[in-house]
């Protein structure tokens, strides 16, 4: 008899493989990550290729024409300006049409780049230029290389329900969403303060409970823990961490924000469990730093690299031990996989799953090759539900047993911290205004959207009576999924939330449409208004840190409110610049030109050969 | 490292050194085939045969599993078996293409990358490229027309592609442990790969008889020579003209041949040995142990007394034994259970 060839996947295991997927993964579940080369990795020879191109056009480069019909606002410079052929060529066929040239805010809503048809927003002019000059039919250039660079370096996310384990790149759009710095440190401070006061809450929750007793309680007990986040097997147990400070438990948070008409920032969402996507923050950043090299050079942009040193430093801040860190996936088939090894890359720790952990003395250790070496911190990115099967769902295959007894035991760091779920729920982010003002005795500086409870029954008849203008969400669901979205819902689908809402009112929370604001964004047909968020990070150990940037997702169908990457969504760099009206150094730019007219490239210079701003890189600054 | 971390790297380098063996083997047939009359052998089969898809394939072959999808009305009946089993184009493409085979080009590096995928943070930047590039390639219509058009090439891009990542990973990663356990599960599964090539010769023309050798037999011991890539070698080491008893003898126990069975085990057992140090020794007393008693054997085997009839069983008895030192390398090291009792001593 022939020996068959063995196959196997992993060293585990006998006849199954693989792990099954366990279950829906919470926040995990509607993000998507990817797998991330380490910084400067080469783009592909095709690209490369494609680069020359680039050059190539550039070093032909001409002066766009004049429209003769036209009478342009931008005012030459004179310096560096080329002479006007004076051909007259249909807009849009001329190879360095400007990029913004036929671009349109949408009435009623605000865009995050242009005040105006050709008027870019106060602070970030410039930058806005810059992009402008790049030409329309270079930028479709630069996006073709951009999605090359992710697809040759796998920085792809799972399909679920796919069983051959299709692999996809989450949509990118070259063009950047821009937040000026003044605006930014505003949001900065905003953060920091709704991220505070949910540490205190959170401590008070599984601590003395002191805020459900208070005079005007700011919130409801019931509420509270009704939440299904809520773990009463965490009561009374304080998280590891030095004497004498408040326990943290959001060590990362993920604060969806959004923008209404007048361009406040409003707060949609918090996640406060196990927030993804700041892979691709870091991701986005690279890839458009290797397709717009030049750009970089002269604008101003915070950089986002620190991020994994920061979050590493921040949670062996509150280790004992070695501080041995440990980054927990369910494992490869999670949709946010390659974020997990991206982050333990960055990190230079360990990525672990369940199966290499065992709890000795209420101690954790990993298994090595070597026998077993103790952890000191659990960067975990598995649900509570699915940590301690002898805590909590006894079928997890993917979590550790006695896990969190050592927790409760200061013998381990759990990031984020157990039963964060209460501070999260949909039911409870109503009145997180009132606790950041009872925790912290100051006024929120972020608004939030209003938000309706369907439970109270005053509430529920003004939802039902204006289903047709409300966002209606399932408390429990996210991703985009159990969720009515009025003005484009069907007559038979709002009749079908009603009865729901009737049923199970505990179970809803409504809120009226945010015209939510736009971004220009590279379409087929040319640029368009898409509406974006904004999910900016915030990191907590000792102190509290806000990475200056985070994921701006984006609908990239055209009229659509939804940008879950699961439902046609994609994303966009985000750009906090260092300073407002900058262009790097080069201040003597005029910030009046108008964009999107032609010769408003020689408001900026000339564009060089790799389609950045800047007349030559020796003339920055004069 | 972490244990379940290092057996996917040790089937990580498995995987792609078992698409590389594959990519050769189905290279060589084809221009092997060249030179025999039609009827003189069992063409593909053999290959079927030692990669030990015989039952599946001829399940999936009754089962009319390699039927051209049937139109509605032209009931075709099935092809007999015979007929399959002779034809390269089904036999190839079930070897190159089939997901159903658990060990066809396309399965194969699917579990490398995974495995790749899996070990990102151990893996250098450069190898994670390298195969990612052999999948998204091998997953293109360029290489369905390559196949279709030039399948020298086709094969031979295999090849260079998991040569390069094998050559990538002696470049790129530190000289530690995490490298170790790749070497170790690409010997191992070199030596298996060995000799199994060396077994084709066995299905195809039957047991080798010392005292006469005919040409195509002389010509299907040239193949195998080539398939390793060791001609040139074979030529510097035998000065005569060649003879299936040496090419035997050199593919299966010259030391310095880097494809021989004995080469590769003697590389992974230095390997193993290196990992001890590095460790616990105690953990790899059983795999140590039986890959001295295999090598022992190997050595002392007089090619004379086991050429023609018992060769067979000598490389049957090679594979199993090289399978039964992977399970005792899993549980020392990829999947040990509860590492308490290390803890209390």
């Amino acid at each position: 008899m022939r020996p068959a060839l063995e196959a196997r996947c992993r060293g585990s295991g006998g006849a199954a493989p693989m792990r099954p997927f366990a279950g829906p993964f919470g926040s995990e579940r509607a993000d998507v990550s990817a797998l991330f080369p380490d910084r400067g990795a080469p783009i592909s020879a095709c690209a490369r290729e494609r680069r020359g191109t680039v050059g190539d056009v550039a070093s032909a480069k001409q002066a766009p024409r004049r429209r003769k019909d036209e009478t342009s606002t931008a005012t030459p410079t004179g310096a560096g300006r080329r002479p006007d052929r004076g051909e007259s060529a249909p807009r849009g066929k001329r190879p360095r049409a400007p990029v913004f040239s036929g671009y349109t805010p949408l009435e009623g809503t605000y865009d995050e780049l242009f005040a105006d048809t050709g008027r870019a927003r106060s602070g970030i002019g410039p930058v806005v230029r810059g992009i402008d000059a790049i030409g329309e039919q270079e930028l479709r250039l630069r996006q073709r290389l951009a999605d090359g660079a992710f697809l040759q370096s796998g920085i792809t996310f799972r399909v679920y329900g796919d069983r051959r384990g299709t692999e996809k790149i989450f949509p990118f759009d070259v063009i950047p969403r821009i937040v000026g710095a003044k605006e930014w440190q505003v949001l900065e401070r905003g953060l920091e303060q709704r991220v505070r006061a949910l540490n205190l809450f959170l401590a008070d929750v599984y601590g003395d409970e002191r805020v459900f007793r208070a005079r005007n309680a700011p919130v409801a007990e019931d509420i509270v823990k009704g939440s299904t986040g809520y773990l009463s097997a965490m009561k009374g147990v304080r998280p590891p961490g030095p004497r004498g400070a408040d326990p943290v438990y959001v060590h990362v948070a993920g604060i969806d924000l959004v923008r209404g008409p007048t361009g406040d920032f409003l707060v949609l969402e918090d996640n406060l469990r196990t927030p993804s996507g700041v892979s691709y923050v870091l991701e986005n950043r690279l890839v458009m730093k290797r397709v717009f090299p030049n750009l970089f050079t002269k604008v101003r942009v915070r950089n986002v690299d620190a991020y994994p040193q920061k979050l590493r430093d921040g949670l062996r801040s509150l280790a004992g031990g070695d501080g041995t860190l440990a980054v927990l996936t369910p494992g490869h088939y999670n949709s946010a996989y390659f974020e997990h090894s991206f982050l333990a890359r960055r990190m230079g720790s360990m990525l672990v799953q369940g199966s290499d952990l065992f709890v000795h003395d209420d101690r954790v250790y990993v298994k090595t090759t070597k026998g077993p070496r103790r952890i000191d911190v659990l960067y975990r990115r598995i649900d509570d539900d699915f940590l301690d099967p002898t805590v909590f769902r006894a079928d997890s295959l993917l979590g550790v047993p006695g896990v969190v007894r050592a927790y409760a035991k200061g013998n381990v760091v759990l990031a984020n911290g157990l039963g964060n779920g209460c501070a999260d729920d949909k039911a409870v982010y109503p009145f997180v205004p009132e606790l950041i003002r009872y925790y912290l005795g100051e006024d929120p500086i972020l608004g939030q959207v209003e938000t309706y409870h369907c439970s109270r029954s005053d509430h529920l008849s003004h939802v039902l009576a204006n289903l047709e203008h409300m966002v209606v969400k399932e408390v429990d669901a996210s991703g985009g999924y159990g969720m009515l979205f009025g003005p484009r819902s069907t007559k038979k689908e709002r009749a079908e939330f009603a009865t729901q809402l009737r049923e199970k009112p505990r179970s809803y929370v409504a809120q009226p449409v945010v015209e939510l604001s736009t971004c220009p964004t590279l379409t087929k047909k040319g640029i368009a208004p898409r509406r974006v968020d904004l999910r900016p990070y915030v990191v907590t150990g000792k102190s509290t840190w806000v990475l200056p940037g985070g994921l701006s997702r984006v609908a990239l169908k055209e009229g659509s409110y939804v940008v879950n990457s699961s439902q046609g969504g994609g994303s966009k760099d985000t750009w906090v610049l260092a300073s407002d009206d900058s262009v790097g150094a080069a201040g003597a730019v005029d910030a009046a030109g108008s964009i999107g007219a032609p010769g408003a490239v020689d408001a900026a210079g000339s564009v060089d050969a790799d389609g950045g701003v800047g007349r030559s890189s020796e003339e920055v600054g004069r | 490292m972490i244990s379940r971390v290092a057996g996917c790297c040790f089937w990580m380098h498995r995987y792609v050194e078992r698409v590389e063996n594959l990519a050769r083997l189905l290279r060589v047939n084809r221009s092997f085939l060249l030179d025999v009359p039609e009827g003189v052998a069992d063409r593909w089969f053999p290959l079927i045969i030692v990669t030990g898809e015989e039952p599946r394939f001829t399940e999936l072959c009754l089962a009319g599993g390699f039927d051209p999808p049937r139109k509605k009305r032209a009931s075709v009946p099935p092809r007999p078996l015979a007929d399959l089993r002779d034809d390269g184009e089904v036999v190839e493409a079930y070897l190159t293409w089939d997901e159903r085979s658990p060990v066809s080009l396309l399965t194969s590096l699917r579990w490398a990358r995974e495995n790749a995928r899996t070990t990102r943070e151990v893996i250098s930047l450069e190898m994670w490229e390298t195969l990612n590039d052999l999948w998204v390639d091998l997953g293109s219509a360029k290489a369905r027309r390559r196949y279709a058009s030039d399948r020298d090439l086709f094969y031979k891009r295999l090849r260079d592609g998991c040569d390069l990542f094998l050559g990538l990973s002696e470049q790129t990663l530190l000289d530690e442990e995490p490298l170790d356990f790749m070497r170790l599960g690409m010997w191992l599964e070199r030596a298996s790969q060995t000799a199994r090539m060396l077994d084709v010769k066995h299905h195809t023309l039957g047991p080798s008889r010392p005292d006469h050798e005919s040409p195509v037999e002389l010509a299907q011991w040239s193949a195998l020579l080539y398939s390793c890539s060791a001609s040139e070698a074979y030529y510097k080491r035998v000065p005569s003209s060649p003879d299936g008893r040496s090419i035997a003898a050199f593919l299966l126990q010259d030391p310095a041949l880097p494809r021989s069975v004995l080469g590769c085990l003697l590389r992974a057992r230095s390997t193993l040995e290196r990992i001890r140090q590095e460790g616990r020794p105690d953990l790899g007393d059983e795999p140590a142990a039986m890959l001295d008693g295999l090598l022992e054997r190997l050595r002392a085997r007089d090619i004379d007394a086991i050429f023609g009839e018992s060769i067979h069983a000598e490389l049957t008895h090679v594979i199993d034994t090289t399978t039964a030192i992977c399970g005792a390398i899993d549980r020392a090291y990829f999947d040990p259970g509860d590492q308490s009792a290390l803890l209390a001593s």
